[in-house]
């Protein structure tokens, strides 16, 4: 008996010991509230959801790619072959153990590029403890392996090496399997799960738009309990999801309330959810700590809340959140960190009224009023008073349907509506507002208050459907988003379009003609809920590159922009951190150089108008336009009275 | 951010006319109407208020119904006949393409006008008596002059519908003939139109019920009244409540436009326009006062200089509309400003009523701090970026010279302002220590804000020399250097100081002060009663027929209140003519200018004022290597167009051109100085 043809054995053992050690995790899942899931579709998919859909991701970071894509092919590569080699007769090929020693080879390259990544200093995202050991693991089973299937292809020369190879890989091997249900190779096999049982399949189908698998799901307001309180609220195949987590912290990197300083990391969270669900007091988190960590019982259990000072999480933490999403775009492993955070608000809202800041405020407000600032709806058009706005009775018509939203009431957001609504006067545009528009629900859905928004979307839902229009127009990317992609869910379906979308056609068909403004350079900012949450990058940039002004790109932007803070209740729960996410935005306007930092939303320009201090101006997209063509119609009367002056001479 | 701001920003609908803010501009008479109309002049003053935002503005202070009150005066707007329905035609059509309300007001100014212009016809009221502000004894009206003048306002009414206006206001204040017949002080009639308070509210019913029967129940018809006359026998705030409820109650009126006070001699008059010596929004109260017992919208103007008082007037609901009328002629951006964020940016009335004064004296009303307004044809609110960006110095940070390198600035051109003192403002700061004139200093306040922003270099306690404007090497050169205290030609004059060295206390009178004025603007006026309130025993004495001739009618009433409280003495038509020391004290000598005989006065210091002469060593140094030796071509800056030098290829020299503005040239005002400044930069 050879040392080699033990490996095999210690294959199947690692499998056993994992399986079993996984098989706790899915007792656990299965604890988790119903989710409806197709399993064969989900298995078919599988694959590509792997190679393409979480290696696109992977590879943004080239160096966790250059090292995943290795290690990751080595192992099931290595591991594939040697339970094949209990079938008889291949194990006794020389060729067959050179084919193996090259896949613990490719394995073993892997590992040395993993280990770079920890030793000699581990990258600042990355989670220490086991995680830090993981390379060693890896390293052995890779090493021992190489070793012993090497001396396997050479006719086992040096039996007493063989046996040192395989200890080696069997210590390493059944290390990393024996940490299947709680350490870093747990996300191998509920990864793989998640990616086949995902809570949004429709993420993968490239055929969709975008804001089609971003927008929040309704939940039943007649449940016995509303959101999720303790992790057996969750739908199993969330638990899955928070085991598929693998520490990476690319969530973390990206996340700006972490940034500011503010008790949040997505890391952090997801992986106090995962523990959460394992019950009893949760080990240490490896990872860098919340920042101004609350101090937390950090107690866990199937039936105990989650959150509060005697659970896993702080009220802070979730409240911290802008629901930007930069967390789930970063993630590989595909977990969707904004769906369970809402969740979690929805049940301290719903069931406990427990919304901090001026959150209980704006709700009430929204209740009242409809409204989140308890505005009278009847006086959203008032800051178009002399600007001749149509206002549409019901079964009256237009064309488009300008959404007004919050901006309306805002003296900041009215320069812009005001810019936009002449523009769109200027290239003869029918549109129209509604007599009636009640706040689309937003702010309400993401303090947690499913009810207010629900009420609100039907209301809103029910006066669309009195009058006539072809889109609705709006400059909010948090109207757009949530008219179009979490509206369908009650039965509005409507073609939204983001002014930014529908001023670059006016200006490609001619109907609009700026002229080229002269001038610093700008940079546009990313609205989350345009960019990443409707892939919407090109139609503002090319708008502004219309008009003629040096445009230089933040080192965030586009899908890795960074949030203005805005987002998802965040100014309104006013966690406090060590920094304001909208300073640290403008610092990166600052080191673009831009004089004038392009927004196109509301929110964000509110944000990052608040900086206080020398910084760039902050110009909406619809401004900047209106500004150039105003200088255009200039341009063009000074053209005529040329003309004029040179035919009297 | 303004507190309250939200509340200006509220649309106010008065039968379905929806007017898109709480701020407007009331009635006044800028003096630019032409032939009786409101010609382009005229129109483009109010469209920028327009433009700048305004929700309304109304014109044609006191525009006649009758040929018995002519329009004449301040160069007003006849509505006496249908020729001038074409005109308001343009100018509505002009304000509502930039969203604007356009009204006017209507009015019979009974007595207080003149006979003595165009139809010398003799003035009307409803009895005859005599107004001591107008100097005209009326003629009664008889019932077909009543029953006449009845008619042109209904027919007044009907031109403005014709043209397109949004509505239209009668006078029932300051005196008018309507509130003529209210007062017991004007009305001694004993038929249907007098006595009771019934009966004189009568000829006021008949008006409005005739112009309603003219433009039907829809358009828009309001009165400007007071709220209290604060006079003794004149009509009480009790009085004037019963009228306004009675008139509201009965529908004549869709608004009232209420003021405090009357206008019927000196002293009432400046108090009704209250100047800088008031504090802001004094009447605010008395409208206030009307707005709690009717249910038709309140309009209030008198003082309301920043949008902070008018959001609180209108957030607090004293009123329904604030009037900024002097605000906006300091900056028709008011409201634009407000709602692009840059409230920083407007320049606010200081109240210095030079506005106003100008157009008692018969000429044009200006801002003394905004040279643009009334001259929308030629000069710029907002100025143009230059094409070619240049190399500016400005030597001198008065006000003329902040507003050169402020006009520079906004050009885009580099800009380099030497001030030799510490500080930036020059002889306004000398100004504004004189008691009340302290709202002096929002001029240069503004403008150093301004230049602050567009980034001048400033380089204050830096005299500028040769050397430091050679090593700018500067395309253009604005010499701002002003002028300094001239101390007189009389004979000992040496032993005079001057109100400067009073007011920047140089010198700390005590005792008996002489003050001998020459020029009879503010400065001896304002420096006697600084003096007197320091305690001095102060006499003023000037070679003019009063003291402080040259100031206008809502200010130098102040001036001789102040002065005659504090006991100062006034010596009109005395000048001086010789000063001699005798021992610690000093003698005037004094010739009366119109019997020639000399007086003789012994006082511890004599204080005098004869202007400024230049400061101008620095420019005749340069002059003579200017590419223009130092002159503004004159044509061109009259008429408004860019300097010869600066497009006749000069650029192509080696050197710079250099211009003097403000007192360098010759003492002036401070309008003077800012226009200098703004009509030559406007165009380098």
């Amino acid at each position: 008996m050879t040392a080699a043809s033990l490996l095999p054995l210690l294959v199947l053992a690692m499998i056993v010991v994992a399986g079993v050690q996984i098989g706790r995790r899915a007792l656990l899942w299965r604890s988790g509230s119903f989710a409806d899931v197709d399993w064969v579709a989900g298995v078919k998919a599988l694959p590509k959801r792997y190679l393409v859909d979480v290696h696109h991701v992977v590879d943004r970071d080239k160096s966790a790619s250059r090292m995943h894509v290795p290690v990751a092919a080595g192992l099931v590569g290595s591991a594939g072959l040697l339970v094949l080699g209990l079938v008889p007769g291949i194990a006794g090929s020389r060729i067959y153990w050179a084919v193996v020693a090259l896949a613990f080879a490719v394995m073993a390259a892997g590992v040395v590029l993993v280990a770079r990544r920890r030793y000699p200093r581990a990258m600042p995202r990355l989670s220490l403890g086991r995680y830090q050991r993981t390379p060693v693991y890896l390293g052995l089973f890779a090493g021992g392996g190489l070793l012993c299937a090497l001396l396997a292809s050479f006719g086992d020369p040096l039996p007493f090496f063989s046996f040192l190879g395989l200890i080696l890989a069997a210590a390493g091997g059944l290390a990393l399997a024996a940490q299947a249900a709680t350490g870093p190779m747990r996300h191998a096999l509920a990864g793989a799960a998640h990616l086949a049982l995902h809570p949004r399949p429709e993420r993968f189908d490239e055929r969709l738009p975008k804001g089609r698998a971003t927008g929040l799901k309704p939940i039943d307001l007649d449940a016995a309990k509303l959101g999720r309180e303790e992790p057996a609220d969750f739908a199993w195949n969330r638990l899955l999801s928070f085991d598929a987590c693998i520490q990476c912290g690319r969530c973390e990197a990206a996340c700006p309330a972490f940034a500011a300083g503010q008790p949040l990391s997505p890391k952090h969270l997801i992986a106090d959810l995962a523990a959460a669900s394992g019950g009893g007091h949760a080990s240490a988190y490896a990872g860098n700590p919340y920042p101004n960590e609350r101090s937390v019982a950090r107690e866990g259990g199937l039936h105990h809340a989650v959150i509060g000072t005697g659970g896993m999480v702080h009220p802070d933490t979730i409240w911290s959140c802008t629901t930007c999403r930069a967390c789930v775009e970063e993630c590989p492993m595909m977990i969707e960190h904004v769906d369970s955070i809402v969740d979690l608000r929805r049940y301290q809202t719903l069931e406990h009224g427990a919304v901090p800041g001026k959150g209980a405020d704006i709700l009430d407000n929204s209740r009242l009023t409809d409204e989140p600032n308890g505005h009278d709806v009847a006086t959203r058009t008032d800051f178009a008073a002399g600007l001749d706005l149509k206002r549409l009775d019901d079964g009256a018509r237009t064309d488009v349907l300008l959404w007004m939203g919050q901006a309306a009431f805002d003296m900041r957001g009215q320069r812009t509506l005001r810019a936009l609504i002449k523009l769109l006067k200027e290239a003869k545009v029918d549109f129209a507002v509604l007599g009636e528009e009640r706040d689309c629900g937003d702010l309400a859905r993401r303090l947690g208050d499913e009810a207010t928004f629900q009420r609100l979307a039907r209301a809103n839902i029910g006066a669309l459907s009195k009058v006539g229009f072809q889109r609705i127009l709006t400059a909010d990317p948090h109207a757009l988003h949530t008219l179009r992609n979490e509206y369908p869910a009650f039965g509005g379906d409507y073609e939204v379009v983001h002014h930014t979308a529908f001023l670059n056609d006016l200006v490609a068909s001619g109907r609009l003609s700026p002229a080229r403004l002269t001038g610093a350079a700008i940079t546009y900012h990313d609205p989350c809920y345009l960019g990443r949450y409707n892939g919407e990058f090109d139609a503002p940039r090319a708008l502004l590159d219309a008009l003629g002004l040096e445009r230089r790109e933040m080192a965030r932007s586009k899908r890795k922009s960074m949030c203005c803070g805005g987002g998802g209740g965040a100014p309104i729960a006013d966690i406090p951190g060590d920094n304001r996410i909208p300073d640290l935005r403008m610092e990166q306007v600052r080191q673009t150089g831009a004089a004038t930092v392009a927004v196109a939303c509301p929110q964000c320009t509110a944000m990052l108008e608040g900086v206080t201090g020398d910084r760039a101006e902050v110009r909406d997209v619809a401004e900047l336009l209106l500004d150039a063509v105003e200088a255009g119609r200039g341009e063009k009367a000074k053209t005529e009275a040329r003309a004029r002056e040179v035919e009297t001479a | 951010m303004i507190a309250n701001a939200e509340a200006l920003l509220k649309p106010l609908t008065i039968k379905g006319m929806t007017i898109r803010n709480r701020v407007m501009s009331t009635s006044h008479a800028p003096s630019f109407g032409k032939d009786g109309k409101p010609q382009e002049r005229y129109q483009l003053y109010h469209e920028e208020k327009a433009k700048g935002g305004i929700g309304l503005s109304m014109f044609g202070g006191s525009s006649s119904v009758s040929l018995d009150s002519p329009a004449t005066p301040w160069n007003q707007i006849s509505v006496a006949d249908d020729s001038v329905v074409p005109f308001f035609q343009s100018f509505s059509e002009r304000m509502h393409k930039h969203g604007a309300k356009l009204m006017i007001q209507l009015t019979h100014m009974g007595r207080r006008t003149k006979w003595d212009t165009e139809n010398w016809l003799p003035v009307k009221s409803a009895s005859v008596t005599r107004e001591p502000a107008s100097r005209s004894v009326s003629k009664a009206l008889e019932q077909e002059e009543i029953d006449r003048i009845v008619r042109d306002f209904a027919s007044a009414a009907r031109r403005c519908k014709e043209g397109g206006l949004d509505g239209c206001e009668i006078s029932a204040a300051h005196g008018h003939l309507v509130d003529q017949f209210w007062s017991p002080n004007s009305n001694h009639r004993t038929d249907k139109y007098g006595g009771s308070l019934e009966n004189r509210m009568r000829f006021g019913i008949e008006v409005l019920s005739a112009m309603r029967e003219a433009v039907g129940d829809d358009y828009v018809i309001g009165m400007r009244m007071s709220g209290d006359e604060l006079l003794k026998g004149g009509l009480t705030a009790e009085d004037l409540i019963t009228i306004a409820t009675e008139y509201a109650n009965r529908g004549l009126v869709d608004f009232l436009n209420v003021m405090g006070g009357q206008a019927r001699d000196h002293l009432a008059h400046a108090v009704s326009l209250p100047n800088m010596s008031f504090p802001v929004a004094p009447y605010l109260p008395i409208a206030s006062a009307v707005k709690r017992e009717v249910d038709i919208p309140i309009f209030h103007a008198q003082r309301v200089t920043d949008l902070a008082t008018g959001a609180r007037a209108v957030a607090e609901g004293h009123v329904d509309m604030i009037a900024m009328t002097r605000a906006h002629i300091a900056d028709p951006h008011l409201i634009k400003k407000l709602s692009e964020g840059r409230a920083d940016d407007i320049r606010q009335c200081i109240g210095y009523g030079y506005c106003i004064d100008r157009i008692y004296v018969g000429k044009d009303a200006l801002c003394i701090q905004n040279a643009a307004t009334g001259r929308e044809a030629t000069m710029p609110h907002v100025i143009q970026k230059a094409e070619v960006k240049k190399r500016a110095v400005v030597v001198g940070g008065g006000v003329g010279g902040l507003e050169a390198a402020r006009v520079l600035a906004e050009r885009g051109h580099e800009v380099t302002l030497f001030e030799k003192s510490d500080r930036l403002g020059g002889q306004v700061l000398t100004a504004a220590k004189a008691t009340w004139r302290e709202a002096l200093t929002g001029i240069p306040r503004w403008l150093v804000a301004q230049v602050q922003k567009l980034g001048v270099d400033i380089r204050l306690n830096t005299a500028a020399d040769d050397a430091a404007i050679a090593a700018l090497s500067p395309d253009i050169v604005i010499m701002a250097t002003g002028g300094l205290p001239h101390l007189g030609e009389v004979p000992g004059a040496e032993h005079a100081v001057s109100t400067w060295d009073v007011l920047e206390g140089r010198v700390e009178p005590a005792g008996t002060v002489l003050v001998f004025d020459d020029i009879g603007e503010h400065n001896a006026v304002s420096t006697a009663e600084h003096l007197a309130k320091k305690g001095c025993l102060v006499e003023l004495a000037t070679h003019d027929r009063m003291v402080g001739e040259e100031i206008g009618g809502t200010n130098q009433p102040v001036h001789l209140r102040e002065l005659y409280k504090l006991g100062v003495v006034m010596t009109p038509n005395m000048e001086l003519i010789e000063i001699y020391p005798e021992g610690n004290r000093k003698i005037a000598a004094l010739r009366n200018v119109m019997t020639l005989e000399e007086e003789e006065r012994v006082v511890d210091h004599i204080v005098v004022d004869y202007g400024t002469h230049p400061v101008d060593e620095l420019h005749f140094k340069l002059k003579d290597r200017s590419k223009n030796n130092g002159f503004v071509d004159q044509d061109a800056v009259v008429a408004g167009r860019p300097q010869p030098f600066e497009v006749n290829g000069s650029a192509e020299k080696d050197g710079f051109t250099l211009y003097r503005v403000g007192d360098v040239l010759a003492g002036r005002n401070i309008h003077a100085a800012i226009y200098d400044s703004l009509r030559l930069c406007k165009d380098l």
